[in-house]
């Protein structure tokens, strides 16, 4: 072994000497034949030709000796190297297209794979995260609800396979610290909650039982973000008390600055929540609110199928107990947090996964057919490589170290357009898609982008291989590379179809989010954002806000002015419980939920809602008089669905006494509201009620303010008005309403942006490939056509050829491509809204555009192909 | 040239070029000549095949070689066995006589 690497590097270091001395022994070999040959008595010229014809040549010889030699391998990769390189330097051109295909092709792969990485494969940012599980409670028409505490403590004595269970719940509440008061996301969390999702605060503890207890100081942990903003970062932040709202309250603990919560979409539980403090966990009130959002860690050796058989048992103990679950129908769900969180994301990453692999796939039979056409060309090169002595083999691994360079410089190039395509994204991402912070150029996207490169290289390598399997090198020679083309352009063709096919597809799936989109924009929310301008405030208590409300209608241009606890289509921690009606037999009741908003007199009109039945509240209507509810007409299809909602009493939870101090009270319904999409635009969550803000304070409330169009200043006239109310009224959250409906917009703009990116770029790639492979078979085709004109074929004749020639390999692409979205394209029905997979519009539009396309692309060679000149053409050769 | 030449098996040239080797050194043409000698011109070695062979043999120690003069004045190269050349004779010679054996016994078998 030490012997053949001595060799291997004798023979790569001092190549020069080497190489003269087998030089030569070659000689010497053929000089020594020779002599024997004149010995025998032939003349010297012919005893030198018969010598030199037995050896089977000088070059042939020594090669076969390079051949084999120590190190043979890397001299042989290194000389393909500087090969493939002189030739791709030869044709810029070429080499500029192929590597822009690829860094294209393969960057958006890249890109939407570190997508792919961060958030489907790698693991959550927890401790133990493969053990993390969400729980989810069900009842009546609900399943993916929240749990009460009450149902929570039943939980946990009932588990073994859980090593913690625990809860949180969010919502708005006042920074703590002085200085301008802000409303913040505030969680309330049972102690363990925390260390389940972090190994150790950056400062002080996290909550103990010990904090739960009823003398126990208020205590609050603080997310980096706000101990930085608030506190300026003190680092004896901990153990002081700082005013909370209208308490106090001691600060206990700091998050690192890389916590934070990734919870699914729909469990509002935001990441962005920056106090945490703790809420005990007991057995008090089985009929309590239903708030917490569970998570468990399962203990090890655990899985979910084993906590799930166990959850569905205790979910039927906790029935029998009584309390809201009493019912025979509470249901318990255990999913994988990570699973859960990702659920809406995925299919989106899958479909864009999907789309940039078509892309790349174009791309592919793009080069493909350049490469192929190149070792058309240059077959008579080959040709005479291989009568000098080059192996078949040899000359192979020379093409495809060819394409492995092109590959490599793809890749590179594909990092950085991928690197930019990923920023890009990361702009334009939909607030919902959790978990997309930790996107990185990680080595796992990098080797994924070098495989990748690695595999399509050798993919469109095989093109010229394939193009120059044949070599007769008598024919070839005699021909001097003029090619009579017909039938090796039949993989060319078959590559432009399955272009084409695959580009159908794209397209195909483009028009359907495209007009996913449309529909979305085109639904009704059930109010009208149009110049509402909102802000959030700290609510002092019932008369500041009327009077804040008076005085904010008075403004010039305002023409109605309202409040609610939970903007529609905000992210805000959101409130609901179950509801029933009068005379409810026991099994009926808990079996409604629905979204519980407190609100001002005048909210309906203000945000356009429509009021279906009966009345809307007024400064009346409070804890002295008679109870009231307006329910939307979700609600009371469930309840009454004989339409005699108006005037029947309601089961509901309010809180006259001040907020937190909840009763369950009967109110009587007073009005029907038309339904308002709260949490998505696609999809009912839940019914709502309305309470007015009298029976159902809250700590933190919305405006809404109607105008006649945009004001100038509006901000500042709403800030004035507020400190002459009260000065400990900050407002935050200044925005117009429509904004909060392009968030809700975000997803499906997201998904229907990125496809209809992805599919221009496809279509161009498949337009580029018929373009190509048409002119070039105009090139080939030069005489046949002179010849062709010569005799009498009519310029439009030619055109029409040329271009029948090119829809002979476009139909069966757009063929296949029908064919292939059958099966394809089924697989997008939850990513579309109001559109069926095989709409026959959408079928026919992309037809439409893919031939128009082809028509153009085929055009440009065909007219050249009709421009040509007889005279010339038959020159030509 | 013979159109009936019997090929080579695989791993016979080697073999043949040691024994060649084996009573004194040659050079290239030389060794063709004597392998075509001892086979009694049943295997004629074309220098395609010897050259790479040599090469492959002296890198592998079993080989050595120096330039020196021919019978009739030219520059050649000249090969002898060296220690692990005559050691990789003995063992090749050995497992060649089994196979051989092993070839004739079978084939009478029928």
């Amino acid at each position: 072994m030490a012997l053949r690497i001595r060799a291997a590097l004798r023979n790569l270091l001092h190549k020069r000497r080497v190489e003269a001395r087998l030089d030569a022994e070659v000689r010497s070999y053929t000089d020594l034949l020779t002599d024997e040959k004149i010995a025998a008595g032939i003349s010297p010229d012919e005893a030198r030709r018969t010598a030199l014809a037995e050896s089977g040549g000088l070059e042939q010889i020594k090669q076969a000796v390079r051949d084999r030699r120590a190190g043979a391998a890397f001299e042989v990769f290194s000389q393909d190297f500087h090969y493939g390189l002189r030739q791709l330097r030869r044709s810029p051109g070429f080499a500029a297209l192929a590597i822009l295909t690829l860094a294209i092709g393969i960057g958006a792969n890249t890109a939407i794979f570190s997508f792919v990485n961060a958030v489907l494969l790698r693991p959550l940012p927890y401790p133990n995260a493969d053990r993390l599980t969400i729980l989810l409670s069900g009842l009546g028409y609900s399943n993916r609800a929240p749990f009460s505490s009450f149902e929570l403590y039943q939980l946990r004595q009932r588990t073994t396979q859980f090593d913690q269970l625990a809860g949180i719940w969010v919502t708005n509440g006042p920074l703590p610290g002085e200085g301008d008061a802000e409303q913040v996301k505030v969680a309330d969390t049972t102690s363990n909650f925390l260390p389940l999702l972090c190994t150790r605060p950056a400062l002080g503890r996290f909550f103990t039982p010990q904090d739960d207890t009823p003398d126990a100081p208020n205590t609050l942990i603080l997310s980096h973000a706000a101990w930085v903003r608030r506190f300026g970062s003190d680092p004896a932040i901990v153990g002081k008390f700082v005013p909370f709202g209208r308490q106090k309250a001691q600060i206990i603990g700091v998050l690192p600055e890389k916590f934070r919560l990734v919870f699914p979409d729909d469990a509002s539980v935001p990441p962005n929540v920056e106090v945490f403090s703790s809420v005990p966990v007991g057995p008090w009130d089985p009929q309590g609110p239903a708030f917490l959002h569970v998570i468990g860690r399962l203990r090890s050796g655990s899985t979910i199928a084993s906590a799930q058989a166990e959850a569905d048992s205790a979910a039927r103990q906790i029935n029998a107990l009584g309390g809201r679950a009493s019912l025979s129908n509470f249901r318990l769900y255990v999913f994988s947090l990570q699973a859960d969180d990702v659920r809406e994301v995925r299919r989106t990453l899958l479909f864009l996964f999907g789309g940039v692999a078509l892309v790349l796939l174009i791309g592919c039979a793009n080069i493909a057919n350049l490469l192929m056409a190149r070792a058309r060309q240059r077959l008579h090169e080959t040709t005479i490589r291989a009568a000098l002595g080059a192996s078949r083999s040899r000359l192979v691994r020379q093409l495809l170290t060819e394409s492995l360079l092109l590959g490599a410089f793809g890749a590179i190039a594909a990092l950085a357009l991928g690197y930019a395509a990923i920023r890009a994204i990361l702009a334009a991402r939909p607030p919902s898609f959790v978990n997309f912070d930790n996107v990185t150029l990680d080595w796992r996207v990098l080797a994924f982008t070098f495989a990748v490169a690695i595999g399509t290289s050798m993919l469109f390598g095989l093109a010229p291989v394939v193009a120059t399997r044949r070599l007769d090198l008598t024919r070839n020679l005699k021909d001097s590379g003029r090619q009579s083309g017909w039938r090796r352009r039949h993989w060319s063709s078959a590559l432009v179809s399955a272009e084409v096919a695959l580009a159908f597809v794209l397209l195909l799936a483009t028009g359907l989010l495209t007009r996913t989109f449309v529909n979305i924009l085109r639904l009704d929310p059930g109010f009208h954002p149009e110049n509402i301008f909102t802000f959030r405030i700290n609510a002092p208590g019932y008369a500041p806000l009327h009077q804040l409300q008076q005085q904010l209608a008075a403004l010039p241009g305002v023409q109605s002015v309202a409040a609610i606890s939970h903007l529609p289509l905000d992210d805000a921690g959101n409130w609901y419980d179950y509801y029933w009606k009068e005379g409810a037999p026991p099994e009926l009741q808990n079996t409604v939920m629905a979204d519980h908003r407190s609100i001002l007199p005048g909210f309906f009109s203000t945000i356009g809602a429509t009021l279906l039945q009966g009345r809307d509240f007024t400064e009346s209507d409070d804890a002295a008089h008679q109870h009231v509810v307006v329910i939307d007409d979700v609600l009371a299809r469930q309840l009454w669905p004989n339409g005699d909602a108006i005037g029947s009493k309601l089961n509901i939870s309010d809180s006259p006494h001040g907020p937190y101090q909840f009763q369950r009270d009967w109110a009587v319904v007073i009005g029907v509201v038309r339904h308002v999409q709260y949490h998505s635009l696609t999809a009912i969550v839940r019914p709502q009620i309305y309470v007015p803000y009298q029976l159902a304070p809250r700590p933190s409330m919305s405006f809404v303010i109607h105008t006649a169009g945009a004001i100038p200043n509006l901000a500042d006239s709403v800030r004035k008005q507020v400190t002459n109310v009260n000065r400990q009224m900050p407002i935050t959250h200044l925005e117009p309403l429509s904004l909060l409906v392009d968030r809700a917009h975000a997803e499906s703009r997201f998904a229907s942006l990125l496809a209809t990116l992805l599919s221009a770029i496809a279509l161009l790639l498949a337009s580029i490939g018929i373009y190509g492979v048409l002119s070039y078979s105009v090139a080939q085709r030069t005489m046949e056509i002179g010849i062709r004109m010569a005799i009498g074929a009519h310029r439009a004749h030619v055109m029409k050829m040329i271009l029948a020639d090119g829809f002979a390999w476009v139909l069966p692409g757009v063929l296949g491509g029908v064919l292939l979205s059958l099966l394809v394209t089924p697989l997008l029905e939850r990513l579309l809204f109001g559109v069926k997979p095989g709409n026959p519009e959408n079928y026919a539009l992309i037809l439409a555009v893919v031939l128009l396309v082809s028509a153009l692309a085929a055009f440009l060679p065909a007219r050249r192909a009709m421009k040509i000149d007889p005279l010339t053409a038959l020159r030509y050769e | 040239m013979d159109q009936n030449q019997t090929n080579l098996l695989q791993g016979t040239l080697d073999l043949l070029i040691l024994k060649a080797i084996g009573a004194g050194e040659l050079h290239g043409l030389g060794i063709s000549r004597r392998i075509e000698q001892i086979t009694h011109g049943t295997f004629r070695v074309k220098p395609g095949s010897l050259f790479p062979a040599l090469h492959r043999m002296e890198e592998a120690g079993w080989l050595s070689s120096d330039w020196g003069e021919s019978e009739n004045n030219r520059r050649a190269k000249f090969y002898r066995l060296t220690k692990a050349g005559h050691r990789q004779l003995g063992t090749e010679t050995r497992q060649w006589a089994k196979v051989a054996l092993a070839m004739a016994d079978a084939l009478k078998a029928t």
